[in-house]
C-alpha cells in the first residue's frame, strides 16, 4: 500500500483559523511526507456582487481588488514562512472567484487527498450555513477534509516539530 | 468573522432621530462610539461622509450601506439604524431610505471588508426579512431577527 496521503492542500483565508490550519498541516506533511499546497482565494465574486448591488463604485471594486492581492500575497508568504521555518517544501497557489469553486477546482486539478480547513465559524442563524464559503467547500470537495481546532495543542505540536 | 458576531444590541438603534442625510451618517457613527466600539469619532465620520461624496450608498428598497476604510478601527465594525419613517438618502430609486447598515473596517482587512458588505447585500435581497427588520420594535428584536434570519 502507498501512502494514504500525497497531497494535502490547505486553504488560507488570512483569518486566524485558517493560519492555525495551516500549521497543523505543516505537521501533517513533516510527519506524513506528503506535499503540501497552501490556497488562498480572492473573492472576486463577492468584490463583483457588491458593484452589481451597487454598494461599491467602480474605482472601489479595483482598490479592493488590489488590496485583496496584497493580503493573499502576505498570507501566503508567511504560511510559506512558517513551513520553511520547520524545513517542510510548501506550494504557494492563488487564485480569483467564488471561493467554494476555486478550491473545489484545485482539489480536483491537483488530485488532492486531503483538505484542512480551520475551524468553522459558529452558526447563529441558518444564513450563515448557506453562505460560509468553507462550509461549502467542506460539503463539495470530494477528498476528505480535516477540520483542525484547539488553537494551542497546534501551536504546541508546531512548535516542537523539529 | 462572520457579521452575525458583530451584532448585538448597543450597535443596534431604532428608530434613528435624524432627519437628514448628514444627521443619519453623524448618529450612525455615534452608535458605534457610544458602543465603545470606536476612539476618534470625527476621523470615522470623515471617512464615511467622502465615500458618500463620490456617490450616496443608499440603495433600492429604502436600504442604505454607508462604509469606509478607516484607521479609526482595529477590526471590523458594524452599526444598524432604522428609520420606520424613511429619511432622504439620495438613494438610487430616489426613494427615501429605512434600514441603515454603517460598516467600517481597518484599511489592512480588505478580504473581511467585502465579505462583509457581501452578506449586507444578500440580506438585503429578501424583501419580507427587511420589512420586518424596519417593523422591530427595539435593538433586541432586531438582534433576534439577524439571529433567527
Amino acid at each position: 500500500m502507498g501512502k494514504p496521503i500525497k497531497k494535502i492542500l490547505v486553504y488560507i483565508d488570512g483569518t486566524e483559523q485558517s493560519v492555525n490550519a495551516a500549521q497543523y498541516a505543516i505537521c501533517l506533511a513533516s510527519f506524513s511526507g506528503a506535499e503540501l499546497i497552501a490556497h488562498y482565494v480572492i473573492n472576486t465574486r463577492a468584490v463583483e456582487d457588491l458593484l452589481r448591488a451597487r454598494i461599491f463604485l467602480k474605482d472601489e471594486q479595483v482598490e479592493y481588488e488590489h488590496d485583496m492581492e496584497a493580503d493573499a500575497e502576505r498570507y501566503l508568504n508567511y504560511v510559506n514562512e512558517l513551513a520553511v521555518k520547520k524545513g517542510v517544501p510548501i506550494i504557494k497557489k492563488c487564485s480569483k472567484g467564488t471561493v467554494h469553486k476555486e478550491i473545489v477546482n484545485t482539489v480536483n486539478e491537483d488530485e488532492i487527498d486531503l483538505l484542512v480547513i480551520g475551524e468553522l465559524s459558529r452558526i447563529r442563524s441558518r444564513r450563515d450555513e448557506f453562505y460560509d464559503e468553507n462550509e461549502r467547500a467542506m460539503r463539495a470537495v470530494h477528498c476528505s477534509v480535516l477540520i483542525v481546532k484547539d488553537e494551542d495543542r497546534v501551536w504546541e505540536m508546531y512548535e516542537s516539530l523539529a | 468573522m462572520a457579521l452575525i458576531d458583530l451584532i448585538v444590541e448597543k450597535i443596534v438603534k431604532t428608530p434613528l432621530e435624524s432627519k437628514d442625510k448628514p444627521d443619519v451618517l453623524r448618529e450612525l457613527v455615534r452608535i458605534l462610539k457610544d458602543a465603545e466600539e470606536i476612539d476618534d469619532f470625527d476621523s470615522a465620520l470623515k471617512a464615511v461622509q467622502n465615500r458618500e461624496d463620490k456617490q450616496s450608498t443608499g440603495l433600492e428598497k429604502s436600504i442604505a450601506v454607508p462604509h469606509a476604510k478607516t484607521d479609526a478601527v482595529s477590526s471590523l465594525k458594524l452599526a444598524i439604524g432604522i428609520a420606520p419613517q424613511g429619511i432622504d438618502f439620495d438613494s438610487i430609486d430616489g426613494e427615501p431610505s429605512k434600514l441603515f447598515f454603517l460598516l467600517l473596517a481597518p484599511p489592512n482587512q480588505p478580504g473581511t471588508h467585502v465579505e462583509a458588505l457581501a452578506e449586507i447585500a444578500k440580506l438585503a435581497r429578501s424583501k419580507a426579512f427587511c420589512k420586518a427588520l424596519v417593523s422591530a420594535d427595539n435593538a433586541k428584536e432586531v438582534v433576534e431577527l439577524m439571529e433567527g434570519g
